[in-house]
């Protein structure tokens, strides 16, 4: 039925795949702050950067980016393997997305909320702090699961760069032993369980907030 | 070389990868709002079971990589006996992944649909096949024609993946191309740009075709 | 006192204040009517520099506002921090969409003490619920702006404007997103409000309420003051023809 050891060489792909999404999960939110800081800056020229670089890692390929960088890094003299020009991809990807995700949530913000905290004279610190940041989380929380899920989906492409995750793997042990359903079948339910389970979590902790009065707003 | 000389050089053999890359985008995607219609109707007229089959359909296709359905069709068909070329293979995968997001953005729009549209059909004794060919479908589809110009980004962004399974759309190109000349930079940018093109073009096409349906 | 001169505001091509001029004493309630887009929320959003201005002057207490004079002659914008530090003198509550979901009443009335003022979290918490019972709410201190009704929204964001100690609180139709039987619970704060003699700046459609509480209403039309003058010279001996249509189709 099941080759032997093909389910603890899934496993381990699996393990790989979820490592490359929170590596670039994590590395993709820091750098979608900032875009999203550059996103709202006064400077025209900045905005403008903001929206080319979105505008390219949407309207291309990931698979594109991946092999860019992935036959670039040598050239930039980086002795590199594929798995740092893989996550580097992965975050300049999510980045992106994250970013949209982010720029949303801050225009979500009713006005009267940005002016009565202007009218306080709140500083900037303060205004992050207590204003901007709970209010984008409140409005992301969604979306930004969404990513997440595209995120571990996504790694997938990287198998075409030599990556080693969960769908090489599957292709790998395919080519091997010709177990083409089982082992489909085996990559997708581990696929389902981390995307499923991404999700769910979201919506939990949705519901842990909503509790704590980010409920909607009565009109 | 420089870049310029080397696009004037290598720019032609992009035209094969850039035919084959719309040739698929382009029935891979009619093909997936036909089955995201057929899942809309199958949601719509089986009860509860119907619904309940799309769902999981539906979950399945939206929580796995388009790459295992490319791979499961590719392999898997020629062993039990059909023995399709690799390019039905990777566009039905496509079909059948974005088939299942298609339905999901049409069912949101089915739900946008007055109420009062419903019994005004029903009222008229149209029976529920005619309901679904005269009210339902034309103004789902006109609804949702910004949402599915999305989905249809992504599908032709899908189609480099078939690179993986040897077709030679624009991805599988400059992969030969680099191997040929050994320029990735310069392949791959190009590639990008080529893209990028493809990308803007399908997004106002949409967008045009959203105005004129909504001057209607 | 506010003292405002020639105020002047254009949006792109569109004149929205054309030189307005309007003096406010000490303790005095100045109502702002006319129709809609005749500016008086403009004017109103330039007091506490919501919108910059293009022309004129605000001064308070004698002292102007906003705009200092430039080195080569001409005026430049105060920077963010003193515009901050002037806005502190102002309260401003808004239609809706005031509080902030994610916090409590409290919080949401201590947000200004203590992050701008610097006042001690003690001393705010006392500040805070004093001026929650002030307008009736002390009993929900505790709860989420959307676990309230829509009076009881504004009702806290009266407190929270007043818990900046403003010598202006400026009211921007707080009671046109109400249903009509909220409206008079946010209506007695206001009116408690007159004996603080904090001087007032308000922007309504409520004729009737404007006539009980204000000392003077200002019609405006077309971006500039057209008549000025107590409750009943403005209401019921309207010179101007433009407020006499206006209040033929308000009544």
């Amino acid at each position: 039925m099941i080759p032997p050891g093909s389910l603890a060489l899934l496993a381990q792909g699996a393990a790989v795949s979820l490592l490359l999404a929170a590596a670039a999960i994590v590395g993709g939110t820091v750098l979608a702050i900032v875009l999203a800081a550059a996103a709202f800056s006064r400077i025209a020229a900045v905005r403008a950067l903001y929206r080319v670089y979105v505008y390219i890692v949407r309207g291309t390929p990931l698979l594109v980016l991946a092999l860019l960088l992935f036959y670039a890094m040598p050239a930039l003299d980086l002795r590199t393997g594929p798995y740092i020009a893989g996550t580097l991809v992965l975050i300049i990807y999510t980045g992106a997305l994250f970013a949209e995700v982010f720029r949303g949530g801050v225009l979500a913000i009713p006005r009267p909320q940005w002016e009565s905290a202007r009218s306080l004279g709140l500083p900037p610190v303060a205004m992050f702090r207590k204003i901007v940041a709970p209010l984008v989380t409140r409005y992301t929380l969604p979306p930004y699961v969404n990513v997440c899920v595209m995120t571990v989906k996504a790694s997938s492409v990287l198998s075409i760069i030599s990556v080693w995750e969960l769908t090489l793997a599957a292709r790998e042990i395919i080519e091997r032993t010709f177990a083409v359903f089982t082992i489909l079948g085996l990559a997708a339910a581990f696929y389902f369980v981390m995307c499923f389970g991404i999700d769910r979590l979201g919506r939990r902790v949705e519901r842990r907030l909503a509790l704590r009065g980010f409920a909607g707003e009565r009109a | 070389m420089s870049f310029a000389r080397w696009v004037s050089i290598y720019g032609s053999t992009y035209w094969t990868g850039l035919a084959w890359t719309a040739f698929i985008a382009l029935w891979a995607s009619f093909g997936a709002v036909v089955w995201g219609c057929v899942l809309l109707l199958i949601r719509l007229s089986a009860g509860r079971w119907g619904a309940r089959g799309v769902d999981a359909y539906v979950q399945l296709f939206r929580n796995t990589p388009v790459l295992l359905p490319i791979y499961l069709i590719y392999f898997a068909f020629p062993m039990i006996g059909l023995p399709w070329p690799a390019v039905v293979c990777g566009g039905l995968a496509l079909i059948l992944q974005n088939g299942a997001y298609i339905s999901e953005v049409l069912r949101g729009s089915v739900n946008a649909i007055d109420r009062v549209q419903f019994d005004a059909a029903r009222s008229l004794g149209l029976a529920p096949w005619g309901t679904f060919r005269k009210v339902v479908l034309p103004q789902v589809l006109v609804y949702s024609l910004p949402a599915l110009g999305n989905q249809v980004v992504l599908l032709l962004k899908d189609t480099s993946l078939l690179s993986a399974i040897s077709i030679t759309e624009l991805t599988m190109q400059a992969k030969l191309l680099t191997e040929q000349t050994g320029a990735a930079y310069e392949a791959f940018i190009v590639v990008a740009l080529l893209y990028l093109v493809l990308v803007s073009s399908t997004e106002v096409l949409f967008r045009v075709a959203h105005h004129a349906v909504r001057w209607r | 006192m506010i003292a405002i001169r020639g105020l002047r505001k254009a949006f792109g091509g569109l004149r929205v204040l054309q030189g307005v001029d309007l003096d406010i004493g000490d303790g005095e309630v100045v109502a702002l009517i006319g129709r809609s887009g005749c500016g008086k929320t403009t004017l109103l959003r330039c007091i506490n520099f919501l919108e910059e201005y293009d022309a004129g002057e605000i001064r308070l207490d004698n002292t102007p506002l906003w705009y200092r004079e430039a080195p080569g002659g001409g005026r430049q914008r105060v920077s963010e921090a003193e515009a901050r530090r002037q806005r502190q003198q102002m309260g401003i509550v808004f239609q809706q969409y005031n509080l902030f979901p994610h916090m409590t009443v409290l919080d949401n009335v201590l947000l200004g003490p203590r992050f701008s003022q610097r006042v001690s979290a003690v001393e705010a918490d006392q500040l805070g619920r004093r001026l929650l019972a002030r307008v009736g709410l002390e009993g929900k201190m505790s709860a989420y702006p959307a676990q309230l009704s829509g009076g009881q929204q504004q009702r806290v964001a009266i407190a929270r404007a007043l818990a900046m100690r403003p010598k202006v609180l400026l009211l921007d139709e707080i009671t046109s997103a109400l249903d009509p039987e909220l409206v008079g619970e946010v209506e007695d704060v206001i009116r408690s409000l007159l004996s603080e003699r904090i001087m007032m700046v308000i922007v309504t459609h409520a004729l009737r309420f404007a006539r009980e509480v204000a000392h003077r209403i200002a019609y405006l039309s077309d971006g500039a003051i057209v008549e000025l003058g107590s409750p009943a010279e403005v209401l019921d001996r309207p010179k101007d023809p433009s407020l006499k249509e206006f209040l033929r189709h308000v009544r």
